[in-house]
């Protein structure tokens, strides 16, 4: 798993790439906690190249909004491909995350 | 004459041994007209009962086996997960399928954990588990023919 970490006018924008499994869990977790703790708790996640997304990894997803909500923050996803997205759907996730197609959408709803 | 066929997988109780599953999975329904929707489906609730297995059974530790059993015949694809560590709560696989539902407002409707099951449960047609001679057997099975049942 690939975690890349960029800042648009003092938004965080994290892309993940490649399969977010049990294995893999603990140290994305960190780093996006990190992220948000660095930051001001406002970060758009970017899913397009998450092949694979499992139970673990929707807990990074929750882990994540529940430290960004702290910080009076916010938490959005980004281009879930249709087997994320189903995952997501299916636990009725949708329902605390916003997701986007647009990155530039996404940012506006986080400013 | 169609039959069914099977294979059997092993894999250590390590987190990094289930992904080898995914490959399995998807080489074995690339034997069936079964959608890559579908398919996606069935990786995810074969990874699920895995995961399971070993964060549950075995508590995360190393050096045991997860047995993954599949059978493919012409009616459906079945896979049974087969691990020897403390058994599940029969009585979560009857819970009703997500039963939280997520809340902005409610913090406590954002649990971390507590998905697996009910994730399987909505990929597969049938789930049984069952608990026997010291070993835990979930057994999951899609049908092939047909639509699914509602």
């Amino acid at each position: 798993m690939v975690v890349t970490h960029r800042t648009v006018e003092g938004i965080d924008v994290i892309a993940l790439s490649g399969r977010l499994m049990m294995a893999d869990v603990a140290q994305v977790r960190q780093r996006l906690l990190d992220v948000v703790e660095k930051g001001g708790g406002k970060l758009a996640l970017d899913l397009a190249e998450v092949g694979f997304m499992d139970s673990s990894g929707l807990s990074v997803l929750v882990s994540v909004f529940k430290a960004a909500r702290l910080k009076n923050g916010e938490v959005v996803l980004l281009r879930p491909n249709p087997t994320v997205r189903s995952l997501i759907e299916l636990t009725r996730l949708q329902q605390i995350f916003s997701i986007f197609d647009e990155e530039a959408t996404a940012l506006a709803r986080l400013r | 004459m169609a039959m069914t066929r099977t294979i059997s997988l092993a894999i250590e109780s390590r987190p990094e041994c289930i992904e080898l599953l995914g490959g399995a999975v998807n080489g074995l329904c690339g034997l069936t007209a079964l959608p890559p929707a579908d398919v996606a489906q069935i990786e995810l609730a074969v990874v699920e009962a895995v995961n399971n297995a070993v964060e549950h059974a075995y508590h995360g530790e190393p050096g045991h086996a997860v047995l993954v059993e599949f059978r493919l015949s012409p009616e459906a694809f079945s896979v049974s997960v087969r691990d020897r560590g403390d058994p599940m709560d029969p009585l979560q696989l009857t819970a009703p399928v997500a039963a939280v539902k997520p809340d902005r407002a409610d913090p406590e409707t954002w649990p971390l954990r507590g998905r697996g099951l009910s994730i399987i449960k909505s990929c597969m047609d049938s789930v049984e588990y069952h608990v026997g001679d010291g070993q835990n057997t979930l057994t999951m099975r899609r049908t092939l023919k047909g639509s699914r049942p509602a």
